[in-house]
């Protein structure tokens, strides 16, 4: 009895670390592995586009933008953490499900994220979202989930980040510059 | 005495042939194992791996040694070490994920993905490694375009390449500058006249 108690008590133990595991799979500094769902987004998209730049490379990138008039955002890309970029295309419209992308804002959920903007057509699985994670009153995080009708984007970007500066990224490391417009225009609010 | 010293200094000749041939073999038998410089992988190993994997023949392009140094020369070391093979014919449709682990894995080890662009029809896909090497950045990039595949690596300093653009910019400028300026003397003394 006594012993059933502690693997009951062990499997119980395991559950809640890999669930919490699981859960802060974003929400680390460190960049992500793709997720199951990705993975699934991935095989139904006609196209596919990723870009996953660590701190050293963003370091290497940010010594291309010499120009003075990029001074501010190159300091803020040589302190970024990281920049994760999914970009799916599909050939039919509601490639996706609703499940799919609760279960991509899941992952911001019970940890430093917060949600800043949720935006939803009734009815219809699409919208956005921005997830920002604020530490000490500073963006230290930003997550950007834009599903369009045939398209959906993930953009992960960790690291303090300068908010009058999020549109600049846009064109640049796989950012689309819709993403980075719209991010902008939500966080800048 | 003397047949004494005799044998001595060829039993010395002796054993100092395979020291001298050990001394020059180690490090050419490192470099050929290791393949580029020591890091390992990188492009020949791709290529071999590609054209293994899909029963393809990369056509390297002649003089690109030569193409290489006069790129150097020009950025002032600001790219170096190209490397091109093209490889045609290439029979479809690829695995995206497949090839992508190829290409991970032929690569080696300090070669990081940074972009994967992929088709499910299989006819598209590109990747980018790169990896650091000291004050340049390794870069790795495979294309397929169709049945067309193009293989590319090239080191290059940012900093250098970065100081070089800005001069041609400066240069451009300057020369727009110098139209412009003529362009209006000519124009005044049009006028003039």
């Amino acid at each position: 009895m006594k012993r059933s108690a502690i693997w009951a008590g062990i499997v119980a133990l395991g559950i809640v670390v890999s669930g919490v595991a699981a859960g802060s799979a974003y929400g680390q500094d460190s960049l992500p592995t793709p997720s199951p769902i990705e993975k699934a987004l991935a095989a139904r998209a006609s196209h596919v586009t990723e870009v996953t730049l660590d701190k050293n490379m963003l370091a290497f990138a940010a010594k291309f933008m010499k120009d003075d008039s990029d001074k501010e955002a190159r300091n803020m890309v040589q302190n970024l953490k990281g920049v994760y970029v999914r970009e799916y295309d599909f050939d039919k419209e509601n490639s996706y499900t609703a499940e799919e992308l609760e279960g991509l804002r899941k992952y911001f959920q019970g940890t430093d994220w917060s949600s800043m903007v949720h935006e939803s057509t009734k009815g219809k699985a699409g919208g956005s979202d921005v997830f920002v994670k604020i530490i000490n009153g500073r963006m230290e995080g930003l997550f950007v989930l834009d599903a369009e009708e045939k398209q959906l984007s993930l953009v992960l970007i960790l690291g303090p980040i300068d908010v009058d500066k999020i549109g600049e990224l846009g064109g640049n490391f796989g950012i689309p510059k819709s993403v980075a417009k719209k991010a902008q225009k939500e966080v800048g609010k | 005495m003397t047949q004494q010293k005799q044998k001595n200094s060829a039993m010395w000749k002796v054993a100092l042939v395979p020291v001298g041939l050990a001394a020059v073999m180690t490090p050419a038998i490192m470099l050929a194992a290791n393949g580029t410089g020591g890091m390992g992988g990188g492009f020949d190993e791709v290529v071999r791996g590609i054209e293994h994997r899909y029963h393809v023949h990369a056509n390297k392009i002649p003089f690109m040694g030569l193409i290489s140094f006069v790129a150097g020369r020009a950025t002032h070391g600001g790219v170096r070490g190209l490397h091109v093979a093209e490889i045609e014919n290439v029979q479809g449709p690829i695995d995206g994920e497949e090839f992508n682990a190829l290409v991970e894995e032929k690569a080696g080890k300090g070669w990081q993905r940074i972009i994967r662009e992929t088709s499910r029809s299989g006819d598209d896909q590109n990747l980018i490694l790169v990896r650091p090497e000291g004050d340049h950045l390794g870069m790795l990039v495979v294309s397929l375009d169709g049945h067309e595949m193009n293989v590319v690596q090239l080191s290059m300093n940012p900093d250098q390449l970065t100081d070089e653009m800005a001069k041609h910019r400066h240069h451009r400028e300057d020369d727009g500058k110098d139209t412009d300026s003529k362009d209006s003397s000519e124009k005044n003394s049009e006028e003039g006249q």
